[in-house]
């Protein structure tokens, strides 16, 4: 398995398991929606995800996956009736000086490749996603609807965690271990403390209530 | 946004066509062929730089392998040394080379293991702390220690005072050629001034108002133990113990003529002397808020004249705690199973209350083998079943940075000869605790109302 085959590999292993931190901020989203043949695409900007400081981390000389998810709900609540999800996988060639760009989508999971030249350009490229199929214009709730943009850069999977883990339990060996001794604080607290966040971003953008109304027809 | 979304782009990409050949002069990934030219590590400042080497999966010479240097990241993160690790490749001394840099940030490694602080009516205050370095000399060793201390007995000023000292070494993977998982060693000491009262019932009715007139037995431990062990897989250890010990008890008072009211004990100095062997096993996915897995420990000892111990007995523990994912909370089954045969010294019996949320009645759990309540009873055979509920109640940067309440309740069984009467420690065989717990840089703490239910009881 290629690295960017297994990368995807582990993202989508990640995506079937892991809800969204509880930390993660919602942000507001900016969306324009255009009813195009019978489709609904979506141009949406998640420029907030990726501040100037991400320029060391997506210029690292290793390859770097950002994960995009955009939906329809109603804005009564439920679940989504239209997705759009797409990869990018970013590797910046440190002998190159430039971004070589893989993005991968359920029409195109080969994946269409690109190079951008710096990262102004790159920046510009993730953070306006345009004209994404969400799918048929007639899925779209009754009533209001809003639309929401998931964003993960580099996240791990839980195969990937799996493989690194260790005994986790008391550091105290010996036939003396835990036995024996009550705490008020710290009963249990004889454990490895360990930190098993590796740190993936994961960013929520949410739209305010939108009708069909906001809805381009061309 | 559920996660059902990403699954269902996971599912379209994997059924995707297979991925195109690179083409010549392609920049993705599939066609890059660096060399790693060097490693370097930044940021250290105490953890050793060999130590670090140790856990990576990447070697100076090798290809690029961007999968083996995230797993090399992820492994260094759950060693628990540091906060950040982050990786990155720079230009190598010519086309083709490439530069690993690791960067890491220390975390703090001195955690609190304990902090005790109870009342018994004996005892009307009593505490401690427990403190562990988890990074010593910044090679991964274990160096901890605790005490709790509890002064003179009430009623006897003139008394030693009650008190307990443990000081452990431990090393969890020496690197021996040979052996693939590393060799552990490991050392303690303890040093324990108690009493055991030996009235005629655990209540010790007789002297309520005046307990500095009950009999009683006044004991010293000095305890060292050496522990050498390998490490057959990632989540498994099998340790084997000696474990040498001198004691010496003395009578105060007279003393109850019930045996079971007796801690077991030579009169005068005597030595325990044992070996054990045990196997730990856990395979949760989280020490804080397991979800999966299991945790398990086998042990068993044996302590012998032919040792050079006036104690000939044997003690067998099972413990056991699986995890499950629950309706996106944690569910907890724990069970414990003790026996203890021969002529073992009480502090080798088992004590019912260690294993309960709570006692109705006078028995309050130990603290560091010290028991301050006026219950002597240790059992011969012990059982526990239970089962506790956690919800997880927040997860942030911070100080505090995890927390979850936790609803338990456990039975347990104890008893002094096999098929005989329970011992009631505690008139419900039946406890349950509700707890709050906190993950933090310091270590993890246990707000149990069980444990401050049982020192009202």
């Amino acid at each position: 398995m290629t690295a960017g085959r297994s990368i995807a590999a582990a993202l989508a292993a990640l995506a079937l398991a892991a809800p969204p931190p509880a930390f993660a901020a919602t942000s507001q989203l900016a969306v324009k929606l255009v009813a195009r043949n019978g489709r609904l695409l979506a141009s949406v900007d998640v420029g907030a995800a990726f501040a100037p400081r991400v320029e060391r981390e997506l210029g690292n000389g290793l390859t770097n996956v950002i994960a995009v998810y955009v939906s329809v709900l109603p804005s009564e609540g439920g679940g989504p009736a239209l997705v759009h999800g797409r990869v990018i996988e970013i590797l910046f060639d440190v002998w190159e000086e430039a971004y070589a760009v893989t993005v991968k989508d359920p029409r195109t999971p080969q994946g269409v490749p690109l190079v951008l030249a710096d990262f102004r350009a790159l920046r510009a490229f993730l953070a306006e996603e345009k004209d994404l199929d969400l799918g048929p214009v007639a899925l779209l709730p009754a009533g209001a609807f809003i639309v929401e943009a998931r964003v993960e850069v580099n996240p791990i999977s839980k195969e990937q965690l799996h493989r690194t883990r260790e005994f986790i339990a008391n550091p105290a060996g010996g036939s003396r271990a835990g036995g024996g001794s009550r705490s008020v604080l710290g009963a249990m607290a004889s454990f490895l403390l360990r930190e098993p966040e590796p740190g993936s971003d994961v960013h929520l953008f949410r739209s305010r209530p939108l009708g069909h109304g906001e809805v381009v027809a061309r | 946004m559920p996660a059902l979304l990403p699954a269902l782009l996971a599912i379209a990409l994997a059924q995707g066509a297979p991925a195109e050949a690179p083409r010549p002069g392609d920049l993705s990934p599939q066609t890059r062929r660096y060399q790693v030219e060097r490693i370097r590590i930044i940021g250290l400042e105490r953890a050793k730089e060999s130590e670090v080497r140790r856990h990576l999966l990447v070697a100076e010479g090798d290809l690029l392998d961007e999968e083996r240097i995230l797993l090399s990241r992820l492994r260094l993160l759950q060693l628990g040394w540091f906060s950040r690790v982050e990786t990155r490749v720079e230009k190598g001394s010519e086309r083709g080379l490439v530069v690993l840099v690791i960067d890491v940030a220390e975390r703090n490694t001195l955690i609190v293991t304990d902090f005790i602080l109870g009342s018994t009516d004996p005892e009307p205050i009593y505490g401690g702390l427990g403190l562990s370095q988890q990074n010593f000399l910044g090679r991964g060793f274990g160096l901890s220690g605790a005490f709790v201390y509890g002064g003179s007995p009430v009623g006897r000023p003139q008394d030693p005072d009650r008190f307990a000292l443990r000081a452990s070494f431990f090393a969890p993977s020496l690197e021996v050629s040979g052996v693939k998982q590393g060799v552990v060693l490991g050392a303690t000491f303890l040093l324990v001034h108690g009493e055991e009262f030996t009235c005629g019932d655990a209540k010790c009715d007789a002297y309520r108002g005046n307990f500095g007139a009950a009999p009683r037995i006044r004991y010293e431990r000095i305890m060292g133990e050496g522990t050498v062990g390998i490490r057959p897989g990632p989540f498994e250890r099998i340790l084997a113990s000696y474990r040498t010990e001198a004691v010496q008890a003395t009578a105060i008072g007279a003393a109850t003529t019930v045996p079971a009211l007796e801690p077991a004990v030579f009169a005068g100095d005597s030595v325990v002397s044992a070996l054990t062997g045990t196997y730990e096993m856990d395979t949760r996915d989280d020490f804080f808020f397991p979800r999966e897995g299991m945790r398990g420990l086998f042990q068993v000892t044996f302590g012998s004249r032919l040792l050079g111990g006036d104690y000939e007995y044997s003690r067998y523990l099972l413990q056991l705690e699986t995890a499950f994912g629950l309706l996106g909370r944690a569910l907890r089954l724990q069970t414990a199973v003790g026996v203890a045969q021969g002529n073992a010294p009480f502090f080798d019996r088992f004590y019912g209350a260690d294993f309960s949320y709570f006692a109705l009645g006078p028995a309050l759990g130990r603290a560091l083998e010290l028991n301050f309540s006026t219950d002597p009873r240790y059992d011969a055979f012990l059982a526990m079943g239970g089962v506790e509920y956690a919800v997880p109640l927040w997860s942030k940067q911070g100080f505090f940075r995890r927390g979850y309440l936790a609803l338990g309740t456990r039975a347990v069984y104890s008893t002094a000869t096999l098929g005989g009467k329970r011992t009631t420690f505690t008139r419900s065989p039946v406890s349950a605790d509700v707890a709050l717990r906190f993950d933090t840089p310091v270590g993890v703490f246990n707000l149990s109302a069980g444990y401050l239910l049982d020192n009202v009881l």
